[in-house]
């Protein structure tokens, strides 16, 4: 029995799963008390028939309180509407540019100005940290020395690298980590809470996009769950109405509509957001018809069908869910067998991080592995990008 | 080309026109990377400052020397290595240095995306006028590929600027500058802003594709038909749904090519049901419809996503996405027998 539990803005909604059915259902008001008993479908309050292995919490992370953050870029100059913390809002942290950073054929553009970042880091007053080198996904060196001398500096501090939001794209790279470093505080509190009220269960976050995450990875990378919620939502309303292929409409505090193809959310590089990111998304579009869920789905319009449970499609989309990652490099590869050590390199990180992230180490495997060569660069350069996933232990 | 010559004035690029220029530069942009156009837009709005004249060639002093700047290289390099933001005042001071005249005005080579965004940002930073026009009317791979070099214009003397703080000069012949620029280009840092095209306004109002940005500057207006960012013409082949994307392995092909022939198949979704292939090269160079051919390079031919209005890439081309198949028509000098030898099929590797 897997539990899907959906941290909605609202009420916490907590369903038990069955070899993907649905059988147990609870809902309450905020957070209150312990999970194992359970009201089903019926009515009747008992304890589960059975001890949950796990349980998936399905939280969007849009709606959250960001910690200030200390954001160092590793780069040279640039003009002044390309620096690190435009478009942020003011009160978001604070920002500066040291010397260093790596070309895309690895090569160093500059030594590391180490003493400008201890300085920094001394003097700016916060422990959460975002670093963002130029070339980091070639070549993280850069983004590893700095984390270094941070933490001799100030002891305690959370820093996010932007290398393990691998994409390529300086500013957006940089934007994700320092939003990931921002969340990290409200992560922890969330974390800490989900397993005061699951006591004895192995709780796991659910992923955007697709997949899920350990608390130990959602602490460290609350990004990658940003819109966990609305991501359940999308592939619950479709799981509920058993379709592949619809659009789902989720109508909570907010409402919005996303898309669902092969049984997943079609996701994108969305501009909606308030400052670029490097994250795909789920898109919001505008659709007449598909499948409304949510606490409000019978107030959609035409064309909108209510599944039965419609107000658990998160919570249910959640239980669905498995652990999985992405990983995304740049290599350089001057033949075939180079190119495939360097894809064989990437696999084998993405299954160690599947296990990182929660899978049952005997079930990881690899489902997506993506090469592009990288256009008008001579030199052999690829964009590599791995998918891997597994079961929950 | 002077049917511009009457009309009212070309308006100014600033901070409130802005956003329409570069709205209209993405209609029928392809190849365009997300990343680096939004650098190339944050850029350009934090050096705008007063505004950018924009100026007919031919209102130009005839003898005003004239360079055309764009990027030369990969845009996901120039989204990683960011630009000092000398590089265009480097490439402008460099040929002037070496042609030993001051530059009055630049052009755009393409207004594809970022690459109509950096005459702006150079413009700015310069404080010259950006000339009302284009030298391709659409977009080409090789930067010989423009109405500049039909025209009878020399691409070199050309001045290259990377990241780095590099400069280099290229004084080589027009044949020989893709050869030489490919392997520079990464040296410099993956990416470059060109100066090259040095010419006269008088020659320039000769070979200029004109009137085409003040063109995208209405056609970026929310709610302006799409049309008026084909200055000759755009026809809308098919709406349908992609059915399937087939890539060529390559047949073991050097893994260096910067994209591998590929063949789109759109099923028509209305009307005749038809099948619609595409056949791309970096870009769609041709379309069959039920197995004859319908639209071909020096035309431009583009996919245009009906859920958000964006041209959709090729390398992004999945099947059951909905498009609209469209094709603008180059400029009349483009389907010329010299026009259609370096931008026709044959330009693009296809022997038809």
């Amino acid at each position: 029995m897997i539990l899907g539990v959906d941290l909605g803005r609202h009420a916490t909604v907590t369903v038990a799963v069955h070899g993907n059915v649905l059988t147990e259902v609870r809902v309450a008001t905020g957070a209150s008390g312990a999970v194992p008993v359970v009201t089903y479908p019926d009515g009747a309050r008992r304890a589960p028939s059975a001890t949950p292995r796990a349980a998936a919490v399905a939280v969007d992370m849009d709606g959250v309180r960001r910690a200030p953050v200390a954001a160092i870029r590793v780069a040279g100059p640039c003009p002044p509407g390309l620096g690190p913390m435009v478009g942020w809002p003011e009160d978001s942290g604070v920002a500066t540019v040291v010397r260093g950073g790596h070309s895309l054929t690895g090569r160093p553009v500059a030594e590391l100005d180490t003493a400008a970042v201890a300085r920094f880091a001394a003097e700016c007053g916060l422990t959460d940290f975002a670093v963002t080198a130029t070339g980091s996904p070639v070549l993280p060196h850069h983004e590893l020395a700095v984390a270094e001398i941070i933490a001799d500096e100030v002891p305690g501090a959370r820093i996010t690298l932007s290398y393990e939001f691998g994409r390529a794209g300086l500013r957006e790279r940089e934007n994700s980590a320092i939003l990931n470093a921002a969340l990290g505080p409200q992560a922890a509190v969330i974390a800490d809470r989900m397993i005061r009220d699951l006591p004895g269960v192995s709780v796991f976050f659910a992923r955007t996009g697709a997949g899920l995450a350990s608390t130990h990875y959602f602490r460290r990378y609350p990004l990658i769950c940003y819109l966990g919620a609305f991501t359940c939502a999308l592939r619950g309303g479709a799981a509920l109405a058993g379709l592949d292929e619809t659009a789902v409409q989720e109508r909570g505090i907010i409402v919005r509509t996303g898309l669902v193809t092969g049984g997943k959310p079609r996701l994108g590089d969305r501009r909606d957001t308030f400052v670029p990111l490097n994250v795909r998304l789920p898109l919001v579009v505008s659709a007449s018809e598909g499948i409304a869920v949510g606490p409000f789905a019978r107030q959609a319009g035409p064309g909108w069908k209510v599944p039965e449970q419609a107000e658990l499609a998160v919570a249910y989309g959640a239980a669905l869910a498995r652990p999985s990652v992405d990983v995304e490099r740049i290599v350089q590869a001057k033949g075939r067998a180079e190119l495939d050590r360097a894809i064989d390199e990437a696999r084998d990180e993405a299954l160690t991080r599947a296990v990182s992230a929660g899978a049952a180490p005997g079930s990881a495997r690899v489902t997506d592995t993506i090469v592009n060569a990288l256009s008008y660069l001579p030199d052999g350069l690829f964009r590599v990008e791995i998918r891997a996933e597994g079961a929950i232990m | 080309m002077n049917h511009q010559s009457a009309g009212k004035a070309p308006p100014k690029i600033d901070l409130t026109s802005f956003g329409a220029f570069a709205a209209g530069s993405q209609l029928f942009a392809t190849g365009a990377a997300e990343l680096s156009f939004h650098l190339a837009s944050d850029w350009a709005r934090s050096v705008l400052g007063e505004g950018v004249r924009v100026c007919r060639a031919a209102d130009l002093p005839p003898r005003t020397l004239c360079a055309a700047v764009c990027l030369v290289g990969s845009s996901t390099a120039l989204g990683e290595r960011l630009p000092t933001g000398n590089e265009p005042v480097q490439v402008i001071r460099g040929l002037e240095r070496r042609l030993g005249q001051e530059i009055g005005a630049v052009v755009a080579l393409n207004l594809d995306a970022e690459s109509a965004l950096l005459p702006v940002i150079t413009a700015a930073l310069l404080d010259i006028p950006l000339v009302d026009g284009d030298g391709s009317g659409r977009v080409f791979p090789l930067l010989n590929q423009s109405t500049y070099t039909l025209g009878g214009v020399s691409v070199t003397p050309l001045v290259m600027a990377g990241p780095a703080d590099d400069v280099v000069v290229l004084d080589t012949g027009p044949d020989r500058v893709e050869e030489l620029i490919r392997p520079l280009v990464l040296a410099l840092g993956g990416w470059t802003v060109t100066a090259c095209y040095p010419m006269t306004a008088e020659v320039l109002a000769r070979v200029v594709v004109p009137g085409t940005v003040s063109r995208l500057m209405e056609a970026g207006v929310p709610g302006a038909p799409r049309s008026i960012a084909a200055p000759y013409g755009v026809r809308t082949l098919c709406r349908g749904r992609i059915a399937a994307v087939e890539t060529s392995t390559g047949h073991g092909m050097d893994l260096t090519l910067p994209s591998l022939p590929s063949s789109i198949v759109v099923e028509e979704k209305e009307g005749l049901g038809r099948l619609i292939r595409l056949e791309a090269h970096n870009e769609i160079v041709f379309a069959l419809v039920d197995g004859a051919m319908a639209a071909m390079a020096p035309d431009q031919i583009c996919m245009i996503s009906t859920v958000d209005g964006m041209a959709v890439d090729v390398d992004k081309a999945v099947p059951g996405l909905e498009v609209e198949v469209m094709v603008v028509r180059a400029a009349p000098v483009w389907h010329t027998g010299e026009g259609v030898a370096l931008g026709g099929l044959r330009a693009f590797g296809v022997p038809l």
